[in-house]
């Protein structure tokens, strides 16, 4: 799976491709770990998935981010997700997982 | 008796019954027959047709309200039951009809685990009070007879455990350990959830598969039992899920109730390439249209996350039966 790290103002935008599934969750869950420890050490209080490069994600990829935002609280960074396709907005939305998260319709770009 | 195995869903709420009260009920016919006067019926069976072809579920039926109950009959005489909810009342009538008609009063049950919801009907099931019945009760846990005698306690219930003349035997399963009982091959397995529960699969003569698996949590960390759950849900026919709470919920403010989602219960049966779930344990607090909700949520999300063959997602009503 890629991924890129990118500081965006305050935050770090953590942005994985692909689909997130029982063979990739893995995976998923250490590049949001490794993610929330740059944003931690660099001092930013937040960090953004950009999920438009996730085609999708099942229950697994979900509770990897229930442990990102667990591990996020420890490390005083904040999670929020941006840019969901239409599936993976449907997916947030049945699983609830739009009410645990913040959801933003896009990600910052490097230039904003 | 059906040659095929019929699993029979009596009660199918989680925690504590609940019944549609008489607004509800003036609401429903209100709404149909808004939609009604708009068609020629004349007789019941227009109605009929009428209901099946122009409202939903929720519009027209209820997903009812008593607790966990769910027989399989099987080709052989004795019935099988897994737990003891509120909806083995209706149950145990239905059995002393049949028994009454020559059935055999053999009962083989099943129990998960003793919380109240889980054996709240055992006091007010009528076979026990009929001196033909035999009543063999499995179970994982060692307290489970210390559960029933306890519940049938005077402080509790006018009628005690011991008075009854059905004879009441206990057998403990390990879990884990194949048992031929009456027909169906059983075995059980170790569910997380306060004071453990477990959940059985059954295998009938013809190979069919039911797993019956409620009060199930799915913890984020602990994915190596899960595998173990998608290999007991292995090529099953029909896998009865704890499906109570939404997966955010079972993450957050219900971490630790010990229940699980509609999401995690479809992808287990997915990847254990099970042919249906059946939607199960529905929290009391959900009116039926929020239960027809996640019905229909669970199937797009099947659908959403399909690789290869379909899970036929249903949603277990009291009342339904499922032929397999």
């Amino acid at each position: 799976m890629d991924v890129t790290y990118v500081p965006v103002g305050e935050a770090l935008v953590v942005a994985p491709v692909g689909r997130v599934d029982e063979a990739t969750w893995e995976e998923f869950g250490a590049h949001l770990a490794e993610g929330i420890g740059h944003a931690a050490i660099e001092g930013r209080k937040t960090m953004i998935i950009d999920l438009s490069g996730i085609d999708y994600m099942s229950s697994r990829g979900l509770r990897a981010l229930t442990m990102a935002k667990q591990e996020g609280v420890a490390s005083g960074v904040s999670i929020r997700l941006a840019a969901p396709n239409d599936v993976m907005r449907e997916i947030l939305a049945i699983s609830r997982y739009d009410r645990l998260f913040a959801v933003d319709p896009a990600a910052p770009s490097a230039d904003a | 008796m059906s040659e095929q195995t019929v699993v029979r869903f009596w009660g199918t709420r989680g925690i504590l019954p609940v019944a549609a009260n008489a607004r509800t009920i003036r609401e429903k016919i209100a709404n149909a027959l808004v939609v009604a006067s708009r068609e020629g019926i004349e007789s019941y069976d227009d109605a009929i047709r009428f209901i099946d072809a122009e409202l939903d579920f929720a519009a027209a039926a209820t997903y009812g309200g008593a607790t966990s109950c769910v027989e399989i009959e099987s080709g052989d005489e004795a019935f099988f039951i897994c737990d003891m909810g509120s909806g083995l009342q209706e149950m145990g009538r239905e059995a002393s009809r049949l028994m009454k008609r020559g059935r055999a009063g053999k009962f083989n049950f099943f129990l998960s685990h003793m919380h109240w919801d889980h054996i709240m009907g055992f006091p007010h099931f009528q076979p026990a009070f009929d001196d033909n019945s035999e009543i063999v009760i499995y179970a994982c846990h060692a307290d489970a007879e210390e559960a029933l005698q306890r519940q049938q306690e005077e402080m509790s219930y006018p009628v005690p455990f011991a008075a009854w003349p059905a004879r009441i035997s206990f057998l403990k399963m390990e879990p884990g350990r194949e048992y031929q009982i009456d027909g169906l091959r059983v075995m059980a397995m170790k569910q997380d959830h306060p004071h453990d529960s477990f959940g059985y699969r059954f295998i009938d003569g013809a190979g069919k598969r039911i797993v019956y698996s409620t009060d199930s949590e799915h913890r984020i960390d602990n994915m190596e039992l899960e595998d173990a759950f998608t290999f007991f849900f292995r090529d099953a026919d029909l896998v009865i899920c704890d499906t109570m709470y939404s997966l955010a919920a079972t993450s957050s403010a219900k971490e630790d109730w010990g229940h699980s989602s509609n999401v995690v219960a479809i992808d287990l049966c997915r990847q254990a390439g099970a042919k249906r779930v059946a939607l199960f344990h529905h929290d009391p607090l959900l009116d039926d249209e929020e239960i027809q909700r996640l019905h229909e949520d669970s199937i797009r999300y099947e659908k959403l996350t399909r690789e290869g063959v379909p899970v036929e997602v249903l949603c277990a009503y009291d009342g339904l039966e499922v032929t397999l």
